[in-house]
């Protein structure tokens, strides 16, 4: 079997179907009249199977398209930026996590070089939105994080 | 309370200092954000997210609504100047919108569109002013039957109206419901797919799900064709149409306004089936057909008018019924929650003030659109040459901060990363994330709904089919369904529907 496009999308229908239906199976069915919490969930991922399924056989009458190469740092990068985000922005604090996360993601593109624009305008940003977001729009974000405040800042 | 006092009551809500400022805030920013190529209403709306958090219930959904509709105007413009459609509803508009750009008459497209826009944005409102109250007394009369049969066709619709194969759709529509069963079972209090871990008991929360797979899925695929992208803004001359385009838009800006103001109530995707039977029927009945897709001005006012005008009565669903009738408006469901509104038929006689303030705003909007993005539009046309790789951080950073502050949880902006990846894939794989998101806040009520019918009904399923509303719906719903097998209308929705990017 090729891989193409409603391959890899029925083969992701079939697996997280045969998994969540087997969780579902789990939960009290109950009868119609009085639905448990298994009732819809299990019906609802059997069709998934089913669509699945169809869809790997679908895949099987057309001719497979190409799949495009694909570019695996900004879709590796990007994700782990938000993710140290994640991680940053209660123990350092909005503004170094905000800091992280430009860099990091503006790293992906192929148009960057560090330079001191580059630096200058990510700190202007960084200030800027911890500014606009947690003095004016008073959202409850640590300007300094637990880390920094254990350090005495 | 009567429409006029009901009037009154908005005016003054609409009109306080704050609010005002916020509705402009909320056009501006959201014309700036949707004229970015590439962001649809759902990526704006899910990156200004953060900026409506901390603001009182009222205030933030005039503001939210005003994104909304920014965002749809800033989408035309980069349609018709960069030939660049932000959503699937603007592709009718480049068709024609950029032939005029490409001939030097972009000024007179994007002030047919701006223009055929703030009409169909006053009937619309004035629709809504008349049927939701009317829709909102009938929908207390609704028992859990029609209300399911109303989502299957809010569901059907959606599907039917995404563009790739209806399987997929549908796979895509089954993979959010399962989405939307995560969290604690509202009946029962089981908890379902948590795997153990306490951040799951309340589900999965909408607003995260929908700013992974729009927001961030989407800047993803664009960094992959980051070679690809071409920065060429048509220029901008006169902004005034002659007396020539005023008299050749007019009607087909009345027609396109009646068509969007019905299609937009229906549930499914209202505003994308608006603009392009308005286009369809325009260029049917257009004396001069061959002039259509070369830079026919009808063809840039109709659609444009259709897809306002539904932009404004797709909140009628939502208002009245609390069903969201597109991805969009599902979205504005998960903002509302944040705030801790619940959208509903009662909507209308417990905050009076909230839904009024919210109509009138929606006018004052428009007409703050319809003064802003003329003499503006030069300045748009540069935000669109802004190059991507200075804005992708920025939208991630806002989109980080908005998932962030929803629960102050960082277990969301993991969510958040996940869910951008698994939009990256869908997109790859040729299947649209627009039923997945309006199936993610559907399913679960639908669950309910079903519950409650045949629980009552004792595990009969056929009152779906006596009692008349539930079956037409149904009805309606099947005939769609079968629709697609006919091979004309295939057809028709394959042309319609082409690929967005």
């Amino acid at each position: 079997m090729k891989l193409s496009q409603d391959v890899l999308l029925g083969l992701f229908f079939v697996v997280f179907g045969v998994v969540s239906v087997s969780i579902a199976m789990s939960y009290p069915f109950g009868t119609s009249g009085r639905m448990g919490p298994g009732y819809f969930p299990v019906i609802i991922s059997s069709l998934l199977v089913l669509t699945g399924l169809l869809v790997l056989f679908r895949a099987q009458l057309v001719q497979p398209e190409i799949l495009p190469a694909i570019r695996w740092k900004p879709l590796l990068l990007i994700p782990g930026a938000v993710v140290i985000f994640g991680l940053a922005v209660e123990t350092l604090g909005l503004p170094l996590a905000i800091l992280l996360l430009t860099i990091l993601s503006a790293a992906t593109s192929i148009k960057f070089h560090i330079g001191w624009k580059a630096v200058a305008g990510s700190l202007a940003f960084a200030a800027l939105c911890s500014v606009i977001f947690i003095e004016l729009l008073g959202l409850p974000i640590p300007m300094v994080g637990s880390w920094l405040r254990v350090l005495g800042f | 309370m009567d429409i006029f006092d009901g009037l009154l009551l908005g005016f003054s809500t609409a009109t306080t200092l704050s609010n005002f400022a916020y509705c402009f805030a909320g056009v501006l920013l959201g014309t700036a954000v949707g004229v970015l190529p590439g962001l649809g209403p759902i990526a704006t709306i899910s990156i200004l997210l953060p900026f409506t958090f901390g603001l009182p219930v009222d205030t933030a959904l005039i503001m939210l609504a005003g994104i909304f509709y920014g965002s749809q105007y800033g989408g035309s413009t980069t349609a018709i100047l960069m030939n660049l459609p932000g959503e699937a509803s603007s592709v009718v508009t480049t068709l024609d919108g950029h032939q005029m750009a490409k001939q030097g008459k972009a000024g007179r497209a994007l002030a047919a569109a701006a223009i055929g826009s703030f009409f169909a944005g006053t009937v619309g409102t004035l629709f809504i002013v008349i049927a939701a109250p009317l829709l909102a007394s009938l929908a207390l009369t609704f028992g859990p039957a029609e209300y399911f049969s109303l989502i299957m066709l809010g569901l059907i619709t959606s599907m039917v109206l995404t563009s790739g194969s209806l399987l997929t759709a549908f796979g895509m529509a089954l993979f959010g419901i399962i989405l939307g069963m995560i969290g604690t079972d509202i009946n029962t209090g089981a908890a379902r797919y948590t795997f153990g871990s306490p951040y799951l008991l309340d589900g999965l929360d909408f607003v995260v799900v929908a700013t992974g797979i729009f927001g961030l899925g989407d800047v993803l695929i664009n960094l992959e064709n980051e070679r690809l992208r071409v920065v060429g803004v048509a220029p901008v001359s006169s902004l005034f149409p002659t007396a020539e385009d005023w008299r050749r838009m007019t009607a087909p800006i009345l027609r396109g306004t009646g068509i969007g103001v019905l299609l937009g109530v229906l549930p499914g995707a209202g505003v994308l089936l608006a603009s392009f039977s308005a286009y369809a029927l325009e260029k049917k009945i257009s004396k001069r057909p061959e002039e259509f897709g070369k830079g026919a001005i009808e063809g840039v006012a109709a659609p444009e008018a259709a897809n306002n005008a539904a932009a404004q009565t797709c909140f009628i669903p939502m208002l009245t019924l609390g069903l969201p009738g597109t991805a969009t408006m599902a979205l504005m469901i998960g903002a509302l929650v944040v705030q801790g509104v619940q959208p509903g038929p009662e909507i209308l006689s417990q905050q009076p003030a909230l839904f009024w303030g919210l109509v009138v705003s929606m006018w004052i909007g428009n007409l703050m659109l319809l003064f802003l993005n003329l003499p503006l539009v030069g300045m748009w046309a540069k935000l669109i040459s802004v190059p991507y790789h200075f804005l992708f951080p920025m939208i991630c950073v806002f989109m980080a901060i908005g998932v962030y502050s929803i629960n102050n949880s960082v277990f969301d902006v993991y969510m958040m990363a996940l869910f951008g990846v698994l939009g990256y894939f869908f997109k790859r794989m040729g299947a649209e994330p627009a039923p997945l998101i309006l199936a993610m806040i559907l399913g679960p009520m639908a669950e309910e709904y079903l519950r409650r019918t045949l629980l009552i009904s004792h595990g009969d399923a056929s009152v779906f089919f006596t009692s008349p509303l539930s079956l037409g719906t149904l009805v309606v719903a099947a005939l769609l369904l079968l629709s697609i097998v006919s091979p004309r209308f295939r057809k028709v929705r394959e042309e319609g529907l082409q690929e967005v990017d």
